[in-house]
């Protein structure tokens, strides 16, 4: 019997209910009180040097977990005051609070670019000497030796910042919004992540009212979950790392390497096995036809292309035995898989375009109301803003930042700066707010097409690889709009306190990020994530910025037309078939995340998937489950933050005593 | 019925058909460019703009197709993993 075929558009409606768990009806209320506002400056701040402390520890930020704490605090003191918190202010809350812990890490580069400059990676490749100062002071200043921000040697490399920052929140505030409206709005996409958040702050809020319902006996079990793991995970490390050299690791972090154990039978492929089980709770929620597809597309590719085929014809031709992950993952990289990734993101955009342009074309005889696939009406009091108004920041915004990178790097030709600010922008942020929309996740960073048109522009000054380039990307920021929705928020209330809260964390975060690396140097034994990954991004980097010195380098040679097209063809060829043979679309997202990638990487969200597909929707039904699983999500992040938080202060408080020998 | 459609009734019913065959035509295409011409930019970069039309093709068919069905079928349940 013939296959029915079922259009795109029934299967991304179909998923977007199922995650729309209350069924789409919702009135809109502002968030924004003052009481939100100080609550989340005041819990915020405290956090924030934890989350900079997670970031180089564990390679997790922690800065989606750590406002949850924020939003418990103050609904206990809700509960104690006998009043009521709605869960519009408590999502406000936790956006704001997010903001604030986030705040920073939005300093990072300066303390990557103290510890670069003076790498002897940047002193071999003879470009330590070159980093201009407005991104960094000199290597043998006395605000990079003395490990501090507060000093003027920063002035004007935080100054450029400043100015950028300004500009960025004007572009992205409003190409977020359009971005949301063509994926949420016109195309129905279904954010999938997006309810984790919304459920946790609707759990919460319910806490305080008189009658506690099922979501918070869900999300206390998460919590509990997240205390559990969170402990062993993060807390062990932390703890112990206090008092030894070298701390306790009880799983390894971030991942067993197998690289070397498979390549007796797989040479070429890798194997790393990641130890972050929190990631289960992803695969409980993520569309399960995407995990599965993605790990074993994974599998198929290290243990079938990758040594059977690629290797065997001599395309992969770097590798050695004996190679870790990370050295096996650069050589394919470098051979082969860079190149077809950025086929493959071409094509993502295009099949989104595909998906896209027939239904703008009918939108002006449709006749259908908000909610609804191929609509662009917007549901009442929402707080929407006009489409051609946030065009028009977002030009004003673009053009400034031109501007401000042009005055920094007089001798690069405008025309190319004008071409990744309204050509590759758009389209790079389009396919991530799809990605974002089906996945709940980034599946393609485009991280090769600035160097490429740094080498086609043949300007051989190094100071280009260090400029801000507008390369930029927004799709991201387009599920907290979803959130947002889902919640009952009104867009303008949201927008109103992103802009109060704003000047207040710029100073803030300076302050934090100078004191966390007065503690202990940067990459160091205190901070093993950054130690294991910062000497290779180093050397990544240093390849990089020299590219063009030699004409010869191994990322100009990495980077082939005939691979290249092989991804964006190859990518296309399994779309089509797929439709051709009426499977779901859904299967396109997860064979394109998989191939390349490393299947360890993915085995628990894979278990997660798995468990939740075969036992809880058997156990609850789909429906309950899909209105449990984000909700339980929200609280194991609850309590993965929270023990973060806590270990975290343990090891701020030690570090910043003294010892005296008397 | 009207005459267009009757037209617009017959474009629907072969437009399937249509973009099918070409996707079908582009992978064959570009696996011949692989296999039997090493896999040059240029004819895979062809095989390419044959499957985006077959993809265009295949995704006005489904909004005409939307346009045409019943609306009893908007939002329907039955895919994916169930």
């Amino acid at each position: 019997m013939a296959r029915e075929r079922v259009t795109q558009a029934d299967e991304w409606q179909a998923w977007a209910q199922r995650y729309d768990i209350e069924g789409g009806i919702r009135t809109f209320e502002s968030g924004l009180t003052v009481k939100v506002f100080i609550g989340a400056l005041f819990v915020g701040l405290l956090m924030m040097p934890g989350s900079i402390y997670l970031s180089y520890v564990s390679g997790e930020s922690g800065a989606g977990a750590a406002p949850w704490v924020a939003v418990i605090l103050f609904t206990e003191l809700a509960r104690r005051s006998f009043t009521t918190a709605r869960r519009q202010e408590l999502y406000m809350l936790l956006g704001l609070t997010g903001a604030a812990v986030g705040s920073g890490m939005q300093y990072r580069s300066f303390i990557w670019y103290a510890y670069f400059i003076n790498t002897p990676q940047a002193a071999s490749y003879e470009i330590a000497d070159k980093i201009p100062a407005w991104i960094v002071p000199a290597g043998d200043s006395v605000g990079v030796l003395t490990r501090t921000l507060l000093h003027p040697d920063w002035m004007l490399p935080i100054a450029i910042y400043l100015a950028g920052k300004l500009l960025g929140t004007l572009r992205s505030v409003s190409a977020q919004y359009i971005l949301f409206r063509l994926t949420a709005d016109l195309e129905r996409l279904p954010y999938p992540m997006a309810p984790i958040t919304a459920q946790g702050a609707t759990a919460l809020a319910e806490t305080t009212g008189k009658e506690e319902t099922w979501r918070w006996r869900v999300f206390s079990i998460g919590s509990m979950a997240g205390l559990i793991w969170g402990f062993l995970y993060i807390g062990v490390p932390s703890l112990t790392g206090v008092m030894m050299s070298q701390p306790i690791q009880i799983l390894k972090i971030p991942w067993i390497d197998f690289t070397q154990s498979i390549e007796g039978f797989a040479p070429t492929g890798v194997f790393a096995f990641r130890t972050d089980f929190g990631q289960m709770l992803f695969g409980f929620v993520l569309p399960f036809p995407i995990v599965m597809t993605e790990f074993l597309t994974a599998m198929a590719s290290q243990f079938i292309l990758n040594p059977q085929i690629l290797y065997r014809f001599e395309i992969l031709h770097q590798w050695k035995p004996g190679l870790d992950v990370r050295a096996v993952g650069l050589f394919n990289g470098l051979d082969f898989w860079m190149s077809y990734g950025m086929g493959k993101s071409f094509s993502l955009a295009l099949v989104g375009m595909a998906a896209s342009i027939p239904m703008l074309f009918k939108l002006r005889k449709s006749k259908k109301t908000a909610g609804e696939r191929g609509s662009i009406a917007t549901p009442p009091n929402r707080g929407d803003f006009p489409i051609w108004l946030m065009g028009l920041l977002w030009f004003v915004g673009m053009g400034g930042f031109v501007w401000l990178i042009h005055w920094m790097v007089p001798n690069f030709p405008l025309s190319f700066l004008l071409g990744f600010a309204f050509l590759y922008t758009p389209l790079n942020s389009y396919i991530t707010a799809r990605t974002f929309g089906v996945l709940g996740r980034d599946l393609f960073d485009i991280p090769y097409l600035h160097e490429i048109t740094f080498v086609l522009s043949r300007y051989e000054e190094i100071d280009i690889w260090f400029a801000p380039l507008p390369d930029e990307d927004y799709g991201r920021g387009t599920q907290s709009w979803r959130v947002l929705e889902l919640t009952g928020t009104t867009f303008t209330s949201n927008l109103a306190g992103t802009l109060l809260i704003m000047p207040i964390l710029i100073v803030s975060g300076i302050v934090v990020m100078h004191f966390i690396w007065k503690i202990a140097p940067i990459p160091s034994a205190q901070y093993p994530f950054a130690q294991m990954m910062w000497p290779i991004n180093a050397t990544n980097e240093c390849l990089w910025k020299t590219s063009l010195r030699d004409g010869n380098s191994q990322m100009l040679q990495a980077i082939r037309g005939d691979y290249v097209s092989a991804g964006f063809t190859s990518s296309l060829a399994i779309y089509g078939m797929l439709w051709v043979f009426k499977l779901p679309s859904m299967w396109f997202y997860g064979i394109i995340g998989g191939i390349g990638a490393d299947p360890g990487s993915m085995i628990a969200r894979l278990l997660g998937a798995i468990i939740g597909r075969f036992y809880m929707i058997k156990r609850f039904g789909m429906k309950r489950w899909y209105m449990f699983n984000p909700v339980l999500a929200a609280g194991f992040a609850c309590g993965v933050g929270l023990i973060g938080m806590g270990t975290v202060a343990i090891a701020l408080v030690s570090k910043a005593v003294i010892v005296k020998p008397f | 019925m009207e005459w267009n459609d009757v037209q617009r009734t017959i474009i629907v019913e072969k437009m399937e058909k249509v973009a099918s065959t070409i996707i079908i035509i582009g992978t064959f295409l570009w696996l011949f460019s692989v296999i039997a011409l090493e896999g040059r930019w240029q004819w895979q970069m062809f095989s390419a703009l044959v499957l985006t039309i077959g993809i265009f093709t295949a995704h006005f068919w489904e909004e005409l197709r939307d346009t045409d069905s019943t609306e009893g079928t908007e939002g329907s349940e039955g895919s994916g993993d169930e």
